[in-house]
């Protein structure tokens, strides 16, 4: 097992007073909090500093956590043999909230509830896991099968906590968006004492794909057309996630106008499907040839095309 | 020990049952009254004609009031305003993706 420096986690001076500390947690948990943070890492890092608080936050905890000694973060640990004599009288919050906690922490206290009241533990409802998936904008089309590795907080006959790894093999269904959240029941921790297991839920995020972005059921594809497209109007061959379509640009077509084609987008849970915007760009040839050049030049004295009519003066 | 585990099908929350307020109290950690809160405030809507009684996704609302009260150390009025600011941010955030999407950016 692995030593945590839970000074170093809250980035405080082991000598830190109780206010010091509660200011360094509110300072990173308003940082890496879940539910509040952009941070990639934001749901690991918060773990670790909410655990850190936890044992930090209460003198008794402390003072047991300071009798450990120093030592450096990542090292090789054993609690000391007597530990358990002397350190069993902690109430700990584990079976609701934050229980997702590191071996280092339940193995040093987990073993706090076992007889400490000399009764049996008392029910409580397993561990709900929270987990991200990913999921690109194909799999979203067809579904996907993923699996999700963890470890859950189990508590012995005895009501010592130990975390036990789980693996969980789920079928995502077609027609997710991103930022669903989906529910696979009973494939958290054990419940105890009678108690319901806890839920796994999942987090379903999107893959950023090359050329589609997605609002709910509905995509956006970029629709790069010529000038000359865009003035005659044309019919386009355009990519899809199933097999391609064609869209018809109408004559004097301009940057920014959307296509609609219907049902071209997502699939939705029980039938039908979102749609397909192309957003249209003109765009120019980067190098014009020769005679590219003098058609367009001609193009320009003839015209009396102004497409900034609207300006008023010069 | 790893446990293989087979397939298992999710759930879609909106397709399951109603919660009453006593469960959605256990299942989410908040208290009973603090739910009312939230309902007052709309975050929570109670089934139709049903004054206690909730829609399943509820649950998910709920959870994250309770984290939020827990990790941060929040009061009743505290849970409201962060709950509030949330959800404005992630209207915002959803109408920016769509303007640049429609931007083609």
């Amino acid at each position: 097992m692995q030593y945590k420096d839970y000074y170093k986690i809250l980035g405080v001076e082991r000598g830190a007073t109780q206010g010091e500390i509660k200011k360094a947690y509110r300072l990173l948990a308003r940082k890496y909090h879940p539910d509040v943070s952009k941070e990639s890492d934001a749901e690991e890092r918060f773990k670790e500093v909410a655990e850190a608080y936890e044992v930090l936050k209460d003198p008794k905890k402390r003072a047991a956590y300071d009798q450990l000694g120093s030592w450096q973060p990542g090292e090789e640990f054993r609690p000391p043999p007597d530990w358990e004599k002397h350190f069993r009288h902690f109430e700990f919050d584990l079976g609701e909230g934050r229980a997702d906690f590191s071996d280092f922490f339940s193995d040093l206290f987990g073993m706090g509830r076992r007889s400490a009241e000399g009764g049996t533990p008392f029910g409580a409802r397993g561990q709900d896991i929270e987990a991200a998936v990913e999921v690109t904008l194909e799999e979203a089309c067809r579904g996907k099968q993923a699996e999700f590795d963890f470890s859950v907080l189990e508590f012995d006959s005895g009501g010592a906590a130990r975390r036990r790894p789980r693996s969980v093999r789920v079928r995502i269904p077609k027609g997710v968006v991103d930022g669903e959240r989906l529910r696979v029941p009973g494939k958290g921790g054990k419940g105890r004492g009678g108690a319901a297991d806890g839920d796994l839920y999942l987090y379903v995020r999107f893959r950023p794909h090359s050329l589609f972005r997605s609002v709910g059921h509905d995509l956006y594809l970029e629709l790069p057309v010529a000038p000359w497209e865009a003035a005659l109007g044309a019919t386009i061959a355009i990519p899809t996630l199933q097999d391609g379509a064609r869209v018809k640009l109408p004559p004097g077509s301009r940057s920014g106008q959307r296509l609609r084609l219907s049902g071209k987008g997502l699939p939705r849970r029980g039938g039908g499907a979102g749609d397909l915007y192309c957003v249209i760009q003109i765009v120019t040839p980067e190098a014009l040839t020769d005679r590219e050049r003098s058609l367009l030049q001609e193009l320009a004295r003839v015209s009396a095309f102004n497409p900034r009519r609207h300006w008023k003066g010069p | 020990m790893r446990r293989r585990e087979p397939e298992t099908p999710v759930v879609h929350p909106d397709e399951e049952d109603l919660l009453t307020l006593r469960e959605l109290a256990e299942l989410s950690g908040l208290e009973q009254a603090l739910i009312q809160e939230l309902t007052e405030a709309g975050f929570l809507t109670p089934a139709p004609g049903r004054a206690r009684v909730f829609p399943a996704p509820s649950l998910t609302i709920a959870r994250r009031a309770y984290r939020l009260q827990v990790d941060f150390d929040l009061d009743e009025s505290g849970v409201v305003l962060a709950l509030t600011l949330l959800q404005r941010i992630e209207t915002l955030e959803a109408r920016l993706r769509e303007l640049e999407c429609r931007l083609g950016q």
